[in-house]
């Protein structure tokens, strides 16, 4: 088996454990941006504009589920550009 | 007269606020996003306000609309010019802003009507007076303004033992994330007086970051792509490089928290710069950071020397040096301060609140008229108002507001349609995700409007729509709850009827139980992967199995009772090494939209995957599994009728026993089955044995239920009477007790049979170990063992030494010795009390 492989289940091993313990992670690369997304903190490359994607990710989100309620734990650390 | 209470911390980088309670000071938390700090920032976006970190994110990009730093400003007759409303706000107004948003932080059962607010020491009349404006403005009928120094002076007192004996002078070391201060203090019985303080509006934290990224990142970024310029290209704004400069802004402070706790750490990110792509591996030790931060470190060290030649004191003058602000968690801050002024450093409270702290333990003390009455303070009942003109209540409900979605989604975000009659002009709305993941800001109501509604997926996401006056103030009566669903109860998906479960082993009662993979009412396609550990050993090329059976039915049931979808067994013979009991297997099990399953397994161990597909119609079944499965459901019984016949309960017991005889039925064919065996005849049993064990699942409903937790109960009382008379190992059984009452909620909620009856044979259990760890017990059992006569004994010459030594034992009181010599002799009696199932064999996954 490669390294790269192993590594890969070794990590997926790790985030099955955490969503066992109701951590939800969520990579928001890619996804649109907009000043209502209080779930990122986001530092805004060039200049601004209507439409905005996320295009780094340096913190995932995490929430907690807790039996029916969510939780906003860790709010991700990004980098924002227009599209 | 009521006491004010509340304290704010109005910042120039960041404010809180915190309420004093009980003798304690609390720090409130912002509904959105849990932080207790509220960005000093106000962004006017088109259509909405934004306050706080959200606002901060366009401070550099949208400065005609956003502002900060507004705090220097007060006092002053600055105006702003705000482009996206046309209108021109003040430093005022912006501070009632930051002042508004705090006060919801607070839940809206507590009262806010007055509260104190600090200010710099450097803050002249006119400042306080435009502070204290702010305050009004923001709907507080009374304000107290406090100076900062002081009042973090009163958090340290009042939070640590310096309260004993504050007489004198103490400094006040306060290094922000973009400020630094430092204010005199001198202090006499219960009195605080700012004497002399000096400041920098533009040193903080946030240099020290920079000076990580000049003189360690950017060099180690040079040196490895050679790029010229590339310190000048990097702070260009809107330049190429200005992503990167983002990130490392951010692994810089990262470094420096990190430092703070460890010696040395690495900074690790990968960047495409001019069409090239690197990995970069910086190491940054905390030895490196003390030659960068000395310089700046000196120069707060030098407006504090400022500070004591001015007062001409000298260190041993000073009590002690009180640390406020973020920043002050650095360790080369606090070495610097120690090593050049020698005065004994305290960081006893959190620098960060202490300012709020100390702000809410001042407001314990200052009085103000309430507006109304409170009910609380007074013993009659609350006085009936009359006589209000009736335009009161139309100012409440002069609004209406309709608000349409869809209940469910399977988007990743769900259009929400508000739609307003009435007088809605100049008043404003904001939803706010109750997890806190999202916020619309102040948003101006208009006869239409739509907003979009980010949904977390998988679960019900709660929404609050709040509607605001004209000057902030909530109403009410408008507020509005929504909840949409993502990802479930959706027409347009397959939800799963019923639980699909996972066979696992439970070996404290031998015998196995249902573990969920994909809960009732899923949407497919699901995955999952399962991480467990094997729970037996099993040599290569050995007979032994593992049994992945992967069932369809009720998460609460018996396994015998639901329906086998899909089964892999692993045996010995394919194995390319020993698999030993605890190593890891993972199981990923996958249900496609058309309900085929398909699941693989790997054994880490022996580094082996085994994948297969089941579709629904073909069931695979493992003989040994199954007749293990006839004869726990036959004990079960066995063990039921036998309670039925000792509680009178004689309609049960005639239905259990045709369910035995049923079961016995199949008995004779099934344990004539070889495990190769081709033909239908094991669909056929295991069917049946589904039906007896649903049927049995079902014997006596909820009656029996409800008589077997009565049961449970009383059973349980007399368990903890013997245990709380043991003498032995009291400690060991008081936590298998606990853990036991823990799992009660939920076998209640299961309203299963074999479920709680399963907890009440381990009740029973318990009761046995209490009662053996009971020395008047085991002198009771002790007694009846030696008047058995020869033929009882499995080795009688050997029964009769050991009863020996248990006499000479219990004569000189050595019980621990005794209790050993009395469980000797009982496993050398013949027909032993409990025989359990000792060749349980299970899946041999746990």
């Amino acid at each position: 088996m490669g390294k790269s492989e192993s590594f890969e289940r070794n990590f997926n091993r790790l985030f099955a454990v955490f969503e066992e313990d109701g951590f939800i992670v969520q990579n928001p690369t890619n996804e649109a941006y907009s000043d209502s997304r209080t779930d990122c903190e986001a530092s805004i490359a060039g200049s601004l504009s209507s439409k905005m994607k996320i295009t780094k990710t340096l913190k995932p989100i995490i929430y907690r589920k807790d039996n029916a309620n969510v939780q906003l734990l860790q709010k991700a650390v990004v980098i924002v550009e227009k599209t | 007269m009521k006491s004010v209470n509340f304290g704010i911390d109005l910042g120039t980088t960041n404010s809180l606020i915190a309420k004093y309670e009980n003798g304690k000071a609390v720090v409130y938390k912002n509904p959105v996003g849990l932080k207790e700090t509220l960005a000093s920032v106000v962004a006017y976006r088109p259509e909405r306000m934004l306050v706080g970190d959200k606002a901060r994110e366009y401070l550099t990009k949208d400065p005609v609309n956003v502002f900060g730093g507004f705090k220097r400003k007060m006092g002053t007759d600055e105006k702003y010019y705000v482009v996206n409303i046309d209108e021109n706000v003040t430093p005022v107004e912006l501070s009632s802003i930051i002042l508004k948003e705090l006060k919801k932080f607070v839940p809206p059962t507590e009262p806010m009507e007055a509260a104190v607010i600090t200010i710099p020491a450097s803050f002249d009349s006119m400042q306080s007076n435009a502070t204290l404006k702010a305050g009004q403005e923001a709907g507080f009928k009374d304000v107290f303004l406090l100076q900062e120094p002081v009042a973090a002076c009163l958090a340290f007192f009042n939070e640590t033992s310096a309260k004993e004996n504050p007489a004198g002078y103490w400094l006040v070391y306060d290094l922000g994330g973009g400020t630094f201060d430092v204010a005199l203090v001198k202090a006499s019985d219960e009195e605080l007086k700012i004497v002399d303080h000096e400041g920098n509006n533009f040193l903080g934290g946030m240099d020290l970051d920079f000076a990580i990224i000049d003189s360690i990142i950017v060099p180690a970024i040079i040196r490895q792509t050679g790029i010229e310029n590339f310190n000048e290209e990097l702070r260009v704004k809107y330049g190429k490089f200005e992503t990167l400069y983002y990130q490392v802004m951010y692994y810089a402070e990262e470094a420096k928290k990190e430092l703070s706790q460890v010696s040395d750490t690495v900074i690790e990110f990968s960047a495409t710069l001019d069409g090239k792509a690197y990995d970069f591996y910086i190491p940054v030790t905390r030895k490196d950071l003390d030659n960068i931060f000395a310089p700046l470190i000196s120069e707060t060290i030098a407006l504090l020397n400022k500070v004591m030649e001015r007062n001409k004191l000298s260190a041993a003058d000073i009590n002690q040096l009180v640390l406020v602000g973020g920043s002050t968690y650095v360790p080369q801050v606090r070495e610097q301060l120690a090593a050049q002024t020698g005065i004994t450093l305290n960081y006893a409270i959190d620098p960060s609140t202490a300012v709020a702290v100390g702000a809410a333990f001042y407001a314990a003390g200052k009085y103000y008229e309430p507006a109304v009455s409170i009910g609380l303070e007074n013993d009659g009942p609350l006085p009936e108002i009359t006589g209000l003109p009736e335009g009161i209540t139309a100012a409440v409900a002069d609004v209406d507001i309709a608000i349409s979605y869809n209940r469910s989604s399977r988007d990743s975000e769900e259009i929400l349609l508000i739609t307003c009659t009435g007088e809605y002009d100049k008043k404003q709305y904001r939803i706010i995700r109750k997890d806190g993941g999202f916020d619309t800001g102040l948003t101006v109501l208009k006869a239409k409007k739509t907003e979009f509604l980010p949904l977390i997926p998988g679960m019900a996401n709660l929404f609050t729509l709040h509607v605001y006056n004209e000057t902030g103030d909530e109403i009410h009566s408008l507020t509005n709850e929504i909840a949409i669903t993502q990802g479930m109860f959706n027409i347009d998906g397959q939800p799963l009827p019923h639980d699909i479960c996972i066979e696992v082993d439970d070996l404290e009662n031998k015998t196995t139980k249902l573990e969920v993979i994909f809960e009732r009412n899923t949407l497919l396609p699901q995955k999952r992967t399962l991480y467990r550990e094997i729970s037996k050993t099993i040599k290569k090329g050995s007979a032994d199995t593992i049994i992945i059976n992967i069932i369809e039915g009720d998460k609460n049931s018996r396994p015998s009772s639901n329906l086998g979808i899909g089964c892999i067994e692993i045996n010995g013979k394919a194995l390319q090494s020993d698999l030993v009991k605890g190593s890891d297997i993972e199981i990923q099990i996958q249900l496609d939209d058309s309900r085929v399953l398909s699941t693989a397994v790997f054994l880490v161990m022996t580094q082996q995957e085994f994948k297969n597909v089941f579709s629904l119609s073909e069931k695979k079944i493992n003989i040994s599994r199954l007749k293990e499965q006839y004869a726990q459901l036959e004990n079960e019984l066995g063990y039921t009728i036998r309670n039925f016949q000792n509680n009178n309960d004689d309609v049960w017991e005639i239905k259990a026993s045709a369910l035995m005889a049923e079961l016995h039925t199949v008995k004779e064919k099934l344990f004539k089955l070889k495990e190769k065996d081709k033909s239908d005849e094991k669909y056929v049993i295991a069917e049946k044995i589904t039906r007896i064990s649903q049927e049995y699942d079902k014997l006596g409903g909820n009656e029996r239920i409800a008589s077997l937790l009565e049961e449970y109960f009383t059973g349980k009382d007399r368990v903890q009477e013997v245990i709380n008379g043991a003498d032995f190992e009291k400690d060991e059984l008081r936590k298998q007790f606990q853990k036991l009452e823990q799992s009660e909620t939920s076998f209640i909620n299961s309203k299963n049979v074999s479920v709680v009856e399963g907890k009440m044979r381990q009740l029973e259990d318990l009761y046995h170990r209490a009662l053996g760890s009971t020395t008047s017990f085991l002198i009771t059992v002790f007694i009846e063992y030696k008047t058995y006569t020869r033929e009882e004994f499995k080795d009688h010459n050997a029964a009769k030494s050991v009863i020996k030594m248990a006499d000479e034992a219990l004569q000189k009181e050595r019980y621990p010795e005794f209790r050993r010599h009395v469980f000797s002799i009982s496993s050398l009696v013949k027909s032993a009390r409990y025989n359990s199932n000792i060749d349980f064999k299970g899946t041999g996954i746990g």
